[in-house]
């Protein structure tokens, strides 16, 4: 089969005028493929690169966001702050609670649905359906649904609560330090669950089904064939779903504003709620800066480090 | 070819025609300046309205060329959303800015210097001293007034009568007594609520108290914050806490009810609260209660002053107009227009016009002679932060008042020399 290129490339050096030379066909084939990312590299600069340097050149100086405004240059001095704010160090905590705790549950439950629903379950179609829509819901909207839910003054919860109580009961769950939190962690988990089902099924699918089935036949319990069988299968979609989830609950932000809102005293704050505050309340956009670098550099690592060791464990 | 020639003539000429009568009929548009105007008037209720369709009509009528759109915007979304806007070149004309915000935004650089305008004299010879107070920052003002607003004691008939205590207290000590009596555990009635730890809140009892926040120059806050006569203000509400008298709204967390939730139900038998309260409590079909004046202390009845100033964006497109629009706003026909949806005025005539339509504003406009305001600083946000969160730990026993105030002091130092 003769090729487009091996006939530019044989055709004779007397070809007609206009014929593509070899030299400019090469040239062509190497520029191409990088005159088509053109545009998307020139948006991913604009939107992604550029406000990342930016962000980190920001952390250095007592910035002001306005035209014109001058912006002294502070050095490491908003990177020093952080550690010494008792503020920080409650939004680092529950930042951190909020991983430990939403990124396994999701993870746990979204695998536990997708193993249910591959098993020739009637309406497979219409559970995958059910378990996916929280994805697609908007957070802010679904915040203040969790938000009315759990209100103190007719609240879905706590008209529950009443019933089973036999009077009217006031808990102000978003009011309190670890009702709010827990009201945090179940609506993102609930929001979240249906993400890594989806991750799981697609993974789960593609585990071999003969080698489910000869462990079986062979004598395996469904314990063995987990841990032996599909476990290793999916090991590439565990890593994969754990990293977005870890750098997903790292940057939870509008659950927490829209119900809690950081309260009481900051107690339930994260540190995106407090990066917030400190830019739009306190005009403090350097230590806001600083906060979100700060970040952006241990999810990071943490992201790597965590892949890499997921690597070995498969190598080995 | 013909019949080509002059069908394409036809179109070409028609579209030229259209393109120049749309350029003439632009052309006289341009002339019409659209100000852009954000503030926190709800829209679904009279007040929203009454803007809309009562005072801006009026000012367009006056001005004719100048058409003002209202923008409506979440409380919560106001400051980010015009600090956005801000920082993009593109903020609104006129901002409704709540008078906390003022000294940041008029030390950002963000606001007109409108105490040079012509107009402004007169405003201001005419302006309630403490609603004025909060647009001036390092002697220039930076505001308009806008409504004012404070806080007065609300109790509770009913219960006063119950518990045999003829009216409501007029001395701080006659409130801390009258708390106690009023207390009942076994009805969840407590004798005071206390509805959050920040200054809003706890000012008029602070300063009442002969307590303080600041120096009068809002440069330092310790050796006021933490004051004997602040610690023992912020005592007497702990120890009032501790005794069970104050509601659980002082603290906030589980079952707590907010004041206006609390009062109606018996649940508080006094608390503070503003205006707002009483169209509340109207719909609510809720009457057995009086408003009277915050009780007298070491500092007197000091209670808070509140509202909003009418700032012009010093970046905004049409500065000349907004201005004009400002002005306006501080108009009797634009102040009695808000007056009666319950944005008590902040002009000294309209004020005294205002209590002859809405009688129960007359505490509240007494109440406004003796009120102060809040830090006017660029760090007030921060401090009041500071102050929040520490009267928390003071609250829930992790640190001692004393304690717990000097810490308080220090954080709001760094805020205020930050600013």
């Amino acid at each position: 089969m003769t090729t487009e290129a091996t006939s530019l490339v044989r055709r004779p050096a007397d070809s007609p005028p206009g014929a593509v030379s070899r030299h400019h066909y090469r040239a062509m084939r190497f520029v191409t493929p990088y005159l088509l990312l053109l545009p998307a590299a020139f948006l991913y600069i604009l939107f992604i690169v550029y406000p990342i340097f930016k962000q980190f050149d920001i952390s250095f100086y007592n910035w002001h966001v306005f035209p014109g405004a001058a912006n002294p240059f502070v050095g490491w001095g908003n990177y020093k702050e952080i550690f010494h704010s008792p503020e920080i160090r409650t939004a680092a905590l529950n930042t951190f609670l909020f991983i430990v705790i939403t990124v396994p549950i999701q993870m746990a439950l979204g695998l536990f649905a997708a193993a249910l629903v591959t098993d020739r379950l009637p309406g497979r179609g219409l559970w995958r359906a059910l378990i996916f829509i929280p994805v697609v819901t908007s957070w802010v909207v679904v915040s203040y649904v969790f938000a009315y839910i759990f209100a103190d003054q007719g609240g879905l919860a706590n008209g529950i609560l009443s019933i089973f109580v036999g009077h009217t009961v006031h808990v102000d769950w978003l009011a309190n330090t670890w009702t709010g939190n827990a009201v945090i962690w179940i609506l993102s988990i609930w929001k979240g669950i249906g993400w890594s089902f989806i991750m799981f099924l697609a993974a789960l699918d593609g585990v071999p089904r003969d080698l489910v089935e000869s462990s079986r036949v062979d004598g395996a319990s469904e314990r063995r064939v987990w841990r032996h069988v599909v476990i290793p299968n999916i090991r590439p979609t565990i890593t994969f779903v754990t990293v977005l989830l870890f750098i997903g609950a790292s940057q939870v932000f509008i659950q927490v504003y829209v119900t809690t809102g950081g309260g009481p005293f900051d107690s339930t704050g994260v540190l995106l709620t407090n990066a917030y505050q400190q830019a739009f309340s306190f005009f403090s956009f350097g230590y806001a800066a600083a906060i979100a670098s700060l970040m952006a550099v241990v999810v990071l690592a943490m992201s790597i480090v965590y892949i890499r060791l997921m690597r070995r464990g498969s190598n080995s | 070819m013909r019949v080509l020639i002059a069908f394409s003539t036809l179109v070409f000429g028609g579209a030229m025609f259209g393109l120049a009568n749309t350029g003439a009929s632009a052309a006289a548009k341009l002339k019409v300046v659209t100000l852009q105007y954000w503030n926190t008037y709800n829209v679904a209720d009279k007040e929203g309205y009454t803007m809309e369709h009562v005072v801006i009509p009026r000012f367009e009528k006056l001005n004719p060329g100048i058409k003002v759109h209202s923008q409506y915007v979440l409380y919560a979304d106001l400051l980010p959303k015009f600090i956005a806007s801000s920082a993009a070149g593109n903020p609104p004309d006129v901002l409704r800015s709540d008078i906390a915000w003022v000294a940041q935004l008029a030390q950002e650089g963000l606001a007109v210097n409108v105490g040079k305008l012509k107009g402004f004299a007169a405003i201001k010879a005419e302006s309630l001293p403490g609603p004025l107070a909060t647009t001036q920052v390092n002697g220039k003002y930076w505001a308009f007034v806008c409504d004012t607003n404070t806080q007065a004691l609300y109790y509770n008939k009913a219960l006063f009568a119950a518990a045999g205590i003829s009216g409501p207290p007029t001395t701080i000590d006659q409130l801390l007594t009258d708390a106690a009596t009023l207390t009942v555990p076994s009805k969840q009635q407590y004798g005071l609520g206390v509805d959050g730890t920040d200054i809003w809140n706890m000012a008029p009892y602070i300063w009442s108290m002969g307590g303080s926040f600041t120096n009068a120059n809002y440069t330092t806050a310790s050796g006021y914050m933490d004051s004997p006569q602040t610690v023992t203000a912020v005592t007497s509400l702990v120890n009032l806490l501790k005794a069970g008298d104050i509601g659980s709204d002082f603290q906030g967390g589980a079952s707590a009810v907010s004041g206006e939730t609390g009062f109606p139900k018996g649940e508080y038998a006094m608390y503070i609260d503003g205006p707002w309260a009483v169209p509340t409590y109207q719909g609510a079909n809720f009457s057995d209660y009086g408003i009277a004046p915050f009780p007298s202390g070491a500092g007197g009845s000091v209670s808070t002053v509140g509202g909003e100033d009418n700032l012009v964006a010093a970046d905004g497109h049409h500065v000349a107009d907004a201005e004009k629009f400002a002005e306006f706003l501080d108009s009797p026909f634009a102040q009695l227009a808000m007056a009666k949806q319950g944005d008590m005025s902040a002009i000294k005539t309209d004020a005294a016009q205002e209590v002859k339509a809405t009688p129960y504003y007359s505490v509240f406009t007494q109440q406004l002679l003796t009120a102060k305001i809040r830090a006017n600083s660029p760090g007030y946000s921060q401090l009041d932060s500071d102050w929040s969160n520490e009267l928390g730990q003071i609250l829930a026993g992790d640190v001692t008042v004393s304690a717990g105030l000097q810490a308080a002091a220090q954080e709001a130092d760094q805020a205020l020399a930050g600013s």
